[in-house]
């Protein structure tokens, strides 16, 4: 037996709490309001949302059948190290983000882009200097071109 | 209607010498888009759209196109010398492709997959004009009922045929339909979860929503397998003249691409199916239909025409629901929806009415990206089958730079960079958990034309269900979906009865 079920299960867990959450607070308090002729304001994302929970509620109860008739356990940690191995990227751009919102992206961008390649295994000096100032010169003569036309 | 004169006007933009470069450049990018294993055509369009904003709308449209049918036919050489499709739908051109390269006929097989994509990808194109006409004229005739009852009908569809689970599917759905509604409502003004932010009250911006879950996450989901795909090795391609196709070879794969392009534009104009389902199909009707079907997986050209084929000619054809009825039926078609709502231009049936010339102009730009995609394949060979050693990680690095850059020189600041990678968190989820992106994004598409169409037939019926028995269209759809939902639960019931009871026997 595959990790399917105990992945339908926990992401349909995922999804009617998200959509529980929707419509017990989130839809009601910002969906917004006002009197229309007719539907109200929040009548789609509200049937949104409970197509979402019911879907989930359908999923969870599926496959926590198919757990149990197979005997598997609905819980199975991952590994730290695989957890670390999904996260590392998500954080890597977050910090980048954050860069780009205290200097220029032309200035971040060689640092982003080689410091990726290193990360990953690159260690040709002239292929991480060529890829990561090459985009970066791209973006420099893209922006320069814009903002001598107006557009930026 | 447009007349004689305007069509040959359309066919003459299509064909002055700016236009040609234009869709040069798309098919030209998305023919290394192809090649290059890892990015696929949604990817290579979501980072592509920010660069087609200082281009008219016929340019900007015309060069997505000729990218996305780039990346179709692109896809095909890493298939063949890598043994490792530039896109999942090229997965089926691996089972010969790579068998005929390995036996020291690569550029045969790159030759006849070409062709094939060439030929497919035409066909479908002219059907698509011949098709779009009369359906989107009829179109044009349907009231809020109708396409109201269309658009949930098609929604449906999508999530029941988009592959994976049909729950997920549609709880997907739901996520682009919740999604869909942000913004100001557009009869009371009321700011719908927007949570006091001024740049959600248009929407959710679309750019930052396709770049984040679509290219950004899919570098995420690279960079996670990219550990496990490290150190594929190309086959190169040699001067052998043995190795040159022949019109009598090309001659004997000519029914086989006739056919297939027959399975892939039956497949691309229903919703959702996608170039997958299409390729492996008229696959495995080439593999029955042949004298020696043993012979498939072991080289067999007419298996790489069959897949290329109907590869290709899901793509204009996956355009006929969009011109007709302005329902996207897949990834690529919701992003040219997107891409067209950037430049102002509502696609659907009432572009025949009101941009009539735009519409031929752009079916003719289609027919020149066609010939253009002959040209590039042809001649770019050699060149493309060196773009298939390019190291991924060089190309995740750079993709993701490309994501952040299009969101920055778009002006959308710190509040797009972060909503883009909210959006690719979200988008790796999806993948990951394989919920049904192409719902999710059609879905987030429509919604505002759903949510006018129901808006007005609550308001001209009144609230009274009854009138859609007045309403033959309306009803049938929605008879239709009612049926298909009852289907697919009973169908999903009687599969998992029958693997208890195989189970219990096994036992």
């Amino acid at each position: 037996m595959t990790d399917m079920p105990r992945k339908n299960f926990w992401s349909g867990v995922g999804v009617a709490a998200v959509a529980a959450f929707l419509l017990a607070w989130v839809i009601p308090t910002f969906g917004g309001r006002g009197f229309a002729i007719g539907m109200p304001p929040k009548a789609l994302a509200t049937l949104g949302a409970w197509l979402m929970l019911g879907c989930a509620g359908l999923l969870i109860l599926v496959s926590a059948i198919a757990l149990k008739r197979a005997r598997e356990p609905f819980f199975a940690l991952p590994a730290a190290g695989h957890l670390w191995h999904q996260t590392w990227p998500f954080l890597y751009v977050l910090g980048f983000i954050l860069l780009i919102d205290r200097f220029p992206l032309t200035w971040v961008a060689p640092l982003l882009i080689g410091g990726l390649l290193l990360l990953l295994g690159e260690r040709r000096w002239h292929v991480v200097l060529l890829t990561a100032t090459i985009p970066a010169a791209g973006l420099y003569g893209l922006t320069a071109h814009l903002m001598r036309i107006g557009v930026v | 209607m447009i007349g004689f004169d305007a069509i040959l006007a359309s066919f003459a933009a299509a064909l002055h010498y700016e236009s040609i470069v234009i869709i040069l450049g798309g098919v030209l990018l998305g023919y290394v888009v192809g090649v290059i294993p890892g990015l696929n055509r949604a990817v290579a369009i979501a980072i592509a759209i920010p660069l087609t904003f200082y281009m008219s709308p016929y340019a900007a449209i015309a060069f997505l196109i000729g990218l996305s049918k780039g990346t179709a036919a692109g896809s095909a050489v890493s298939a063949i010398l890598l043994n490792t499709p530039g896109e999942p739908s090229s997965a089926a051109t691996c089972l010969d492709g790579y068998p005929m390269a390995r036996d020291g006929k690569p550029r045969k097989a790159l030759k006849v997959g070409l062709l094939a994509s060439v030929i497919g990808d035409l066909l479908a194109t002219l059907l698509l004009i011949v098709v779009v006409i009369p359906f989107a004229s009829v179109a044009l005739k349907f009231g809020p009922y109708e396409l109201a009852a269309i658009l949930i009908f098609a929604l449906v569809f999508i999530a029941a045929m988009a592959g994976g689970s049909f729950l997920k599917g549609l709880a997907a759905g739901g996520m682009g339909i919740i999604l869909g509604t942000v913004g100001l409502d557009p009869e009371t003004g009321a700011a719908r979860l927007t949570f006091g932010y001024a740049e959600l009250m248009e929407g959710v911006p679309i750019l930052p929503l396709v770049i984040g879950t679509l290219a950004l996450a899919e570098m995420f989901v690279q960079l996670d397998e990219y550990r496990r795909n490290k150190g594929a090795s190309v086959i190169k391609l040699s001067h052998d003249k043995a190795d040159d196709l022949s019109y009598q070879e090309f001659k004997g794969t000519l029914p086989t691409i006739l056919k297939s392009t027959g399975v892939g534009a039956f497949v691309g104009a229903l919703p959702g199916l996608g170039p997958s389902v299409g390729a492996f199909m008229a696959y495995g009707l080439a593999k029955r239909s042949a004298k020696d079907p043993d012979s498939f997986g072991k080289g067999n050209p007419n298996g790489i025409a069959a897949a290329e084929a109907s590869d290709n000619a899901v793509i204009p054809a996956s355009y006929i629901p969009l011109f007709g009825l302005g329902i996207p039926g897949s990834v690529s078609a919701a992003l040219l929806v997107g891409a067209f709502m950037i430049h102002g231009i509502q696609v659907g049936p009432l572009m025949l009415r009101d941009h009539p010339e735009m519409l031929f102009t752009l079916f003719s730009g289609m027919i020149v990206a066609s010939l253009l995609m002959l040209a590039v394949g042809w001649y770019g060979l050699r060149i493309f089958a060196r773009v298939t050693s390019v190291p991924p990680h060089i190309v995740i690095a750079v993709v993701i730079f490309l994501c952040l850059a299009g969101i920055q020189v778009q002006g959308y600041g710190t509040f797009g960079l972060i909503t883009v990678f909210v959006f690719a968190i979200f988008g790796y989820f999806l993948k990951k958990f394989d919920y049904s992106f192409v719902t999710f994004l059609v879905a987030f598409i429509v919604t505002p034309m759903l949510e006018m169409n129901l808006r007005q037939s609550v308001i001209l019926s009144g609230g009274e269900i009854g009138i859609l028995l007045e309403r033959p269209i309306a009803l049938a759809f929605v008879i239709l979906t009612v049926v298909m939902v009852l289907h697919l639960g009973w169908s999903s019931y009687r599969r998992r009865m029958q693997a208890r009871f195989k189970a219990r026997a096994g036992r």
